[in-house]
């Protein structure tokens, strides 16, 4: 079977050799291309080929179309990145500064005609003609009720959302999940089919249940509505979310879910079951100091929790740059023993 | 309305994160006599250290609970401390910022707000700090504690921010004279991970992590 065939069979329930493994190594591809970070994301034909380098040595399944979070912010006007040689870029120029800023927010009609997509999709390109008829293309899409936070900075996001003027909240938001609506269908049309939906206030931590209820769901069904929920993700940044699963089956019935480290996995599987697709995630902060036998321990430990009955992908956070090779060679080896089934 | 109504009021006010209920109980205080000092001293402080007290074991507490609780704290003191017959006296003072490369100052708020209603004075560095530059502003200012915050891996754990402000404070024989403290998300995915980069101790959230300064302020002291 091919990666993609394993997924596809760990989403229904059908029988398959092993596991889905998932690996994100997206900084990872400068270092194996001898580049700076800045000239690497500068190309859709390094991300690509950084890519497939890393998933050919390891010989996990997924590939990543994802340059940087703050991508997205570029989308919308972002005109400065503060790149680092030993970790992922961050937005260095909020494109909302003030609040009449969110009234001269535009969303481009056609995200795909926009500069900043042109090296995202040269690397969609390639990784599709490279591996796309047998590995799962990942894409990240952040929320409409995320997204705020990297256009504006999430204090200043914050403020707004619990004390500033509704209308501008409101005003905001809508043009937040019309970007989402324009960036999946954009991303499916590149050929993108997993995408990581990152929805931070998906998670009770941020603002409880009841804003849960009131707040993030609402958006996330604007969000999700119209392009559906094919090969949607949730995914709360790594926030635990256990709690509110059953009600985003319910009322999104989204088809996976991403669980925190820090989240008790066995329940997260209990309330899943068959109905969808539980990953574990390995604590990618724990792999920078794990020995390689610590990190066999826990890939193990992940699996016997999540492999009965199937619906089990083993995945990972974002991988920091610190994370020793030795170790990420161990988790890959016990994923591919622990994860397969007899 | 009595002094305990008063109380009573505004701790339900910060209970409830909401802002404009606990100003409406600090004018009617005004209103009803109560100097500012009084305010700050019997209402704010105490209902702050309340509030900071239930989040931090409440397991459900969530992030609008930390983020209202100490904007109301900082906006309701600043508004306070314009009316005082005299400065008040401050417990010490804490030079914060986030580590070099990282540009989330969401977490460095949360404790800058807290920490001004428990008067401590707090050197607000801002986002993107060099190293150096916590040391050099910990001396100018006789802090007591330097705080360092991130959100990315690579800045909590990377050589130009906590390990670099420990390294130079150890060449220039400073290390008896402040305590570091760090926090961040990478620091709750690892909790020995604030050992590693040099700091003397960490805490998992902003409110947390202003109850922690404000202890090892008094101990720097003691």
């Amino acid at each position: 079977m091919t990666p993609l065939e394993i997924l596809a069979a760990a989403v229904t329930g059908q029988t398959a050799p092993r596991i889905p493994i998932f690996c994100n190594l997206l900084d990872q591809g400068a270092r194996e291309l001898g580049m700076s970070q800045r000239d690497y994301y500068a190309s859709g034909e390094n991300v690509a080929e950084g890519q497939l380098r890393m998933r050919a040595r390891h010989g996990y399944d997924n590939v990543w179309s994802l340059f940087y979070v703050g991508k997205e912010a570029e989308l919308l006007g972002c005109r400065e990145i503060l790149c680092c040689e030993d970790g992922a870029p961050n937005v260095a120029d909020f494109v909302i500064k003030t609040y009449d800023d969110i009234a001269r927010l535009e969303i481009p009609e056609d995200l795909t005609a926009h500069p900043a997509w042109q090296e995202t999709a040269k690397c969609l390109r390639i990784l599709r003609q490279e591996v796309g008829a047998t590995h799962p293309i990942c894409a990240y899409l952040t929320a409409s009720t995320t997204l705020p936070a990297i256009l504006m900075g999430m204090d200043a996001w914050l403020e707004l959302l619990l004390s500033g003027p509704a209308e501008v909240r409101d005003e905001l938001l809508g043009k937040c999940s019309l970007f989402f609506q324009k960036e999946v269908a954009a991303y499916r049309a590149a050929g993108a089919n997993v995408l990581i939906y990152s929805t931070p206030f998906g998670a009770p931590s941020f603002l409880g249940m009841k804003g849960f209820k009131a707040f993030a769901l609402p958006w996330m069904k604007r969000d999700l509505e119209p392009g559906g929920i094919g090969g949607i993700v949730y995914y709360c940044g790594m926030a635990p979310f256990n709690s509110v699963i059953e009600q985003v089956l319910e009322e999104l019935q989204i088809g996976a879910y991403y669980i925190s480290p820090l989240a008790d996995l066995g329940e997260a599987k209990a309330i899943l079951g068959a109905r969808g697709l539980t990953c574990g995630v390995v604590d990618d902060i724990k792999l920078i100091g794990w020995t390689p036998g610590q990190t066999r321990a826990e890939v193990q430990r992940l699996c016997e929790i999540g492999k009965p009955g199937g619906h089990f992908l083993l995945g990972t956070g974002v991988m920091p740059q610190a994370v020793p090779e030795a170790n990420i060679r161990a988790m890959i080896e016990a994923a591919f023993e622990f994860g397969s089934y007899p | 309305m009595s002094r305990d109504a008063i109380i009573r009021a505004y701790n339900e006010a910060v209970f409830d994160t909401d802002k404009e209920a606990a100003f409406e109980v600090v004018n009617a205080a005004l209103s009803h006599g109560m100097t500012a000092e009084e305010i700050v001293f019997e209402v704010v402080i105490p209902g702050t250290e309340a509030m900071m007290s239930a989040i931090t074991k409440d397991p459900d507490a969530n992030l609008a609970q930390h983020f209202m609780t100490a904007q109301i704290a900082a906006e309701v003191t600043e508004k306070m401390l314009t009316r005082f017959n005299h400065p008040p006296e401050v417990i010490g003072r804490v030079v914060l910022g986030t580590a070099f490369g990282d540009l989330h100052s969401l977490g460095k708020r949360i404790v800058a707000g807290c920490l001004k209603a428990l008067m401590v004075e707090v050197i607000d560095l801002g986002v993107n700090v060099p190293a150096e530059r916590f040391v050099e502003e910990a001396l100018k200012h006789e802090a007591q504690v330097i705080a360092i915050s991130s959100m990315m891996v690579h800045t909590a754990t990377g050589e130009r921010g906590c390990a670099k402000v420990r390294a130079l404070l150890r060449e220039a024989g400073l290390e008896g004279r402040f305590k570091i403290v760090v926090g961040g998300a990478p620091y709750r995915f690892d909790e020995g991970l604030y050992r590693t980069v040099g700091a003397d101790n960490w805490a998992a959230d902003g409110v947390a992590g202003a109850k922690l300064i404000a202890q090892l302020i008094r101990e720097v002291k003691a």
